[in-house]
């Protein structure tokens, strides 16, 4: 007969990536810009994970190789259980289009289409129709808090709802993981605030992985763990919000 | 905690997404139609190619359908001239026994004397003016007019009795304060001419209208020549080809000999070797094409370039290469087609109003359209090229970078 088993300390949830060891390098090999230097770098899922590092250490850089956008010179990158530099141009568009959200600084929102087109945007490229991506495309709105503003152009909203449109737009299609490249450096410190939150809430579900990359301390708070980065690569990670809190006193 | 949404229920293939994309055709033009200053900047470049294509390709076949009038006006299955004639309105006389050598060619069926040359109306207030004088054969009256606005052909066997155009009938009134019609008289080189019929006739290329008489009147008419026969028209017996019966005529005589569509190209191809009207609406068209290349290009390209970041998210999002590039077709070709109806409506419309006016040469064959559809195709291939190249070196991390 066993014994009862003794209660034990939570599992670290699944890893979502794992990259190790990336390196890239831009320019002519004369003048050479190294943007990543023997990176490594891990999410889970069920987390937000944040990115965080002085301008031009090479968050963008690493963010555009984990979504496939990218390849990198060396390493390894195992994202969602695809070895992405293994993968052909049409594999890597299509586990784009199938398992990732993107969030960009300055929206990217096309602007000659109306709010609920932009958000139906993914679905329209898997192939979904039209009526069927119009109704998730509305149904999402209305979770961001966008109901009634469908059919404006998106020039109409402010620079906060329009983040909320991309927060919409990435959320659309249910990816596994999205990726935001600095939110909220676009928007007032208070809005910043409000899509960060919005953010978060998406982040709790175990089957997602959030990651923001973020040069602004201010929504240092929001992160569940923290990846530090410093001429291309990672030079601590922060493992839970108390940590960040103590490595970050100002937020 | 927000609901999850629910499992995408979407096709996944490459294959199956190229089948059912006309969500996707569909973003393309709400993307093209969203910037109205954009989309009509590229439809009225490519209107304005199509106009000055389409037009100046008519007034060209307008011209040269001017050029054998005689040849519409008279349609005879052979014409028989002097062998230097290349072309209708040329005038070299034959000698009055070519009738009756033509008559003995073995075949023919009929001959008979034509006499056709410019020469000048006196009319009522005195002044002159041009006319192209055509004398048939008076027993027969072939080649005679046989549409009539007033009077009839029989008239043309009374005395000093002439058949003129409609057109004829409104240039040839100076000094009469109306148009002119039957019973009315002019002259012809110091004889009455009176009126006996207005006839519907080809517009010459001369300008001059055509004034229609008898040939042995046209002959009295004419300051007199030693030869006045111009053109002896002759028909085949039955089962033989026109064709035949030129070459026949030809070999037996050493006239030139020719079909009335022989005729009509020999003459469009005269024109168009020994004047510089080819050359001009060579130009026209050329500038027509290269403008049309220059600006739609060049409007589509720099759309293509101002939606670069959009077509760069597109892609980051998981749009392939091939299904950007089916939208840039099908922006390039929409912006095409629509220009292409447009400016042919305009083209239409201006044709018409040239008719009706019957001054300006306007003659859309059917190859002109097909011509002019196939240069618009031709800008918008080129158009979607350029941004297809774009397209597919765009590197979908531009995204990132503000
Ligand atoms: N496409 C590129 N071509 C050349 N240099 C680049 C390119 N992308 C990034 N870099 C360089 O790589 C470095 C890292 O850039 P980036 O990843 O954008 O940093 P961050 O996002 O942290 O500001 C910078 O020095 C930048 O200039
Ligand atoms: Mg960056």
């Amino acid at each position: 007969m066993a014994a009862p088993l003794a209660p034990l300390a939570p599992l670290p949830a699944p890893l979502a990536l794992q990259l190790t060891g990336l390196d890239k390098a831009f320019g002519p090999p004369d003048s050479r810009t190294v943007a990543l230097n023997q990176a490594d770098f891990d999410a889970r899922l069920g987390e937000l994970m944040m990115l965080v590092g002085p301008s031009g250490c090479g968050k963008t850089t690493l963010l555009s190789i984990l979504t496939g956008t990218l390849h990198a010179d060396a390493g390894e990158s195992n994202v969602l259980g695809h070895r992405l530099g293994t993968l052909s141009q049409a594999e890597l568009t299509r586990f784009r289009r199938e398992h990732i959200g993107f969030i960009f600084q300055d929206f990217n929102l096309i602007a000659t289409l109306s709010v609920w087109e932009n958000v139906a945007v993914p679905l329209l490229i898997q192939g979904c129709g039209r009526r069927e991506a119009e109704g998730r495309a509305r149904a999402i709105l209305a979770q961001v808090g966008l109901k009634g503003r469908e059919d404006e152009p998106p020039k109409r909203l402010s620079g906060g709802q329009q983040q909320r449109i991309a927060i919409a737009r990435a959320l659309v299609h249910a990816p596994t993981l999205i990726v935001c490249d600095e939110p909220t450096s676009a928007l007032d410190s208070r809005t910043g605030q409000q899509v960060m939150e919005l953010l978060t809430s998406f982040a709790r579900d175990p089957r997602r992985c959030v990651i923001v990359v973020s040069h602004d301390p201010r929504i240092y708070r929001y992160a569940d763990r923290m990846a530090e980065m410093e001429d291309g690569r990672i030079t601590r990670v922060l493992a839970t919000p108390a940590a960040i809190a103590a490595a970050h006193p100002s937020i | 905690m927000h609901p999850a949404p629910a499992p995408l229920d979407c096709a996944q293939t490459d294959a199956e997404l190229n089948s059912i994309l006309p969500a996707m055709n569909r973003l393309a033009l709400r993307m093209l139609f969203g910037d109205h200053a954009k989309y009509l900047m590229l439809i009225s470049g490519i209107t304005f190619a199509v106009i000055l294509m389409a037009q100046g390709t008519s007034l060209f076949c307008g011209l040269m359908s001017w050029t054998f009038a005689p040849l519409r006006n008279i349609r005879v299955p052979v014409w028989v001239a002097d062998p230097k004639v290349e072309q209708v309105n040329d005038n070299k006389p034959l000698r009055d026994t070519d009738v009756n050598r033509v008559r003995s060619v073995e075949g023919v069926a009929w001959a008979v004397p034509l006499y056709q040359g410019t020469t000048q109306a006196k009319l009522a207030d005195g002044s002159a003016k041009l006319i192209t004088l055509t004398g048939l054969d008076a027993t027969t009256l072939i080649g005679a007019p046989t549409e009539f606005l007033a009077g009839g052909i029989d008239g043309l066997r009374l005395p000093n009795a002439v058949i003129i155009d409609e057109y004829g009938a409104e240039r040839l009134s100076d000094g009469l304060g109306r148009r002119l019609g039957v019973g009315d008289t002019f002259e012809i080189n110091d004889r009455e001419a009176r009126i006996v019929g207005v006839c519907k006739a080809a517009r010459s290329f001369t300008g001059g209208p055509f004034v229609f008489t008898t040939y042995e009147r046209a002959v009295e008419y004419v300051p007199s020549q030693r030869k006045l026969l111009t053109f002896v028209l002759a028909a085949p017996a039955a089962g033989i080809e026109p064709q035949e019966l030129a070459h026949r005529i030809a070999a037996a005589t050493s006239l030139a000999a020719y079909t009335n569509d022989e005729f009509m190209w020999s003459t469009v191809w005269w024109y168009v070797k020994n004047t510089g009207i080819p050359i001009n609406v060579g130009l026209i068209v050329g500038i027509g094409f290269i403008i049309g290349t220059v600006i739609s290009g060049q409007t589509f390209y720099s759309f293509v370039l101002e939606n670069l970041r959009n077509l760069g998210a597109l892609k980051a999002m998981g749009a392939s290469t091939a299904i950007l590039c089916r939208m840039l077709v099908l922006q390039a070709f929409s912006v095409g087609l629509v220009g292409y109806g447009l400016g042919m409506g305009v083209v239409s419309l201006i044709g018409r109003a040239a008719i009706k006016t019957g001054r300006v040469p306007f003659l859309m064959i059917w190859p002109i359209p097909v011509g002019v559809l196939a240069a618009v195709l031709f800008i918008c291939a080129l158009a979607s090229v350029l941004g297809i190249i774009k397209v597919a070196r765009l590197d979908p991390a531009i995204v990132f970078r503000s």
